[in-house]
């Protein structure tokens, strides 16, 4: 039993460690530059900021530790940084096999193409976990040392509730990489996307007319600054992302079992 | 039942026919050969024996499965080699990974023996290896499990002369050992050394199954010749002379007929220099299998020796 996760893992090891690393030093500073803006005029600096700007990057109780956070790393990284990042990856994990006619020798192993795509899905959680429990634990230990408190339980939550909203992305790279025979197309479309979806979410937030729209986009259902903040979240929101997660997932296997390769 | 059974296997790419209404069957310790140009339908064959593609009409069954049941098809894979044409192992790894991982998923009864005979420099990642070295990476993996059956697309294409005639040596070992073996090539001569049975194969569809000795017979050479005198005037009269193309100093005909006669007759001439070859696998399909678009095919194929 998962032999292609395990395989495939084994060949992400060196690009989650330096990418862990390197969001590491990203918080690290992060967290010493929020050091020396302590006494900033946050209202003067919200009052020149267009709403929709303030929306977009969640930028709220910038004065606390937990708003600074959300605001500059979570906001920033997790729902833009790694949003896209998963879903790049994810663009190429089928696409790049059909490209370099790898699959032919893969399909040809005693396992079902629905497993193959799931074990292949399943590589990725070696780079969400890492980046979560790694970065979670730096960025704790760091708040300490600048003698900052934030609840423990606020960052776990924040780093737990982003791993539904990851996998959304994730499943949006699959379902795109199993329709295209080109990895490029696939990581690139699954970029763009993301991006887009993150965009409308975050412009149409304020418009009421089209309220509706950002009720599409993934990025909605994960919030967070508030969680960093006081520790609020909708479990609901945490649901629909498992749902779409799951309904992506099942559509990417009926496209990939029906498919030529 | 045979080891595979293909019954009017059409494969449709929209605008392109891959293959069209072909059938055959391969039966269990056997060596068979599909023989066909680039071009032909061969891949399109082997893929669809292996469930990558689904057949737009016909059936195919592989050690009894359905190519078109994912699942029932599983079991089968565990008794099937594939080496197919383009192999694309990551190219970060080295290859005693590729073959960890391969192993993990079907076993690896044979790797040590096989990497005596086939020698690919496995501590090494693939994107060194060289194109001959990958492609016997592709034989282990294809043979490590000990499967009852294996499906070969151009296997020898980019080995040395000297593999060539190993893996040669090989496949007929396999056949005492009792594997049903199955490949493709475009290479006449290698499929005659080879094989029990030869399928050819001719823009989709199956224009010949025959016995290899039939085959043999049939195949003929080719023969150059430069003279100072006139050898063209005289060909005619010999039985099993066709395709006669002269050219500045000399000419050249494929020769089917019995060699003694023909030695006689070259003889009575004064020969500059000569050539007797294996015919260009087209020129044989040409005489024996129907000639439409030929001379096209023909010298495509000459374009690609």
């Amino acid at each position: 039993m998962f032999e292609t996760t395990r395989y495939e893992a084994s060949r992400r090891v060196r690009g989650t460690a330096i990418l862990t690393i390197a969001i590491s030093l990203y918080a690290a500073f992060i967290v010493w530059y929020f050091t020396i803006l302590e006494g900033v005029d946050y209202e003067a600096v919200f009052e020149s900021m267009p709403p929709a700007m303030i929306e977009a990057f969640g930028i709220e109780a910038l004065a606390t530790i937990g708003g600074f956070l959300g605001t500059q790393i979570y906001n920033f990284v997790w729902l833009l940084g790694l949003g896209l990042y998963f879903a790049y990856a994810a663009g190429g994990l089928i696409a790049g096999d059909i490209e370099h006619e790898r699959m032919d020798l893969l399909l040809s192993f005693p396992v079902s193409r629905s497993r193959l795509l799931v074990e292949k899905t399943l590589s990725l959680l070696l780079p969400l976990v890492t980046l979560n429990v790694v970065v979670g634990a730096v960025i704790y230990v760091l708040v300490q040392a600048i003698g900052e408190s934030i609840d423990p339980m606020y960052l776990v939550l924040a780093h737990a509730l982003s791993i539904p909203y990851l996998l959304v992305c994730i499943a949006i790279g699959v379902v795109l990489s199993v329709l295209v025979d080109r990895a490029a197309i696939a990581e690139r479309a699954a970029i763009g996307l993301i991006f887009v979806l993150f965009l409308v979410e975050s412009v149409v937030g304020g418009a009421s007319e089209f309220e509706w729209i950002q009720y599409v986009s993934p990025t909605y259902y994960y919030d967070p600054t508030p969680i960093l903040i006081d520790g609020s979240y909708e479990l609901l929101d945490t649901g629909v992302l498992l749902v779409a997660f799951v309904v992506l997932l099942l559509v990417g296997q009926v496209l990939f079992q029906r498919r030529d390769i | 039942m045979a080891t595979i059974e293909v019954t009017d296997l059409t494969k449709n790419y929209g605008s392109v026919l891959g293959v069209d209404s072909v059938s055959f069957s391969v039966e269990q310790g056997e060596i068979f050969g599909f023989l066909g140009p680039n071009g032909a339908g061969k891949t399109t064959t082997i893929r669809t024996l292996l469930g990558l593609l689904a057949p737009t009409d016909g059936t195919a069954t592989v050690l009894g499965a359905d190519v078109r049941d994912d699942g029932e098809f599983i079991d089968a894979k565990r008794r099937i080699g594939y080496l197919p044409a383009q192999l694309g192992f990551n190219e970060e790894v080295t290859g005693e990974q590729v073959l960890d991982y391969h192993a993990s998923v079907k076993g690896d009864r044979r790797r040590e023996e096989l990497l005596e005979i086939f020698t690919p420099p496995v501590e090494r990642p693939i994107r060194e290896f060289s194109t001959g070295n990958e492609r016997m990476l592709g034989i282990v993996q294809a043979f490590m499990h000990d499967p009852e059956l294996v499906i070969m697309d151009e296997p020898t294409a980019g080995l040395d002369p000297l593999k060539q005639e190993e893996f040669n040596e090989f496949v007929r070992g396999e056949r005492e050992r009792g594997t049903t073996i199955f490949f493709s090539s475009h290479v006449l001569s290698e499929v005659r050394r080879v094989c029990d049975r030869v399928g050819i194969l001719r823009n989709g569809e199956l224009v010949g199954l025959e016995d290899i000795e039939t085959l043999l017979d049939q195949g003929g050479k080719r023969v150059q010749v430069e003279t100072t005198d006139d050898l063209e005037s005289s060909l005619p009269a010999l039985d099993g002379v066709v395709d006669v193309n002269s050219f500045a100093d000399g000419v050249q005909f494929i020769y089917t007929g019995e060699y003694n006669t023909l030695l006689r007759e070259l003889a009575s001439h004064d020969i500059r220099e000569i050539e007797i070859s294996e015919p260009p696998l087209e020129d044989v399909f040409m005489h024996y299998y129907g000639d439409d678009e030929s001379t096209r095919a023909n010298q495509e194929v000459e374009s690609n020796v």
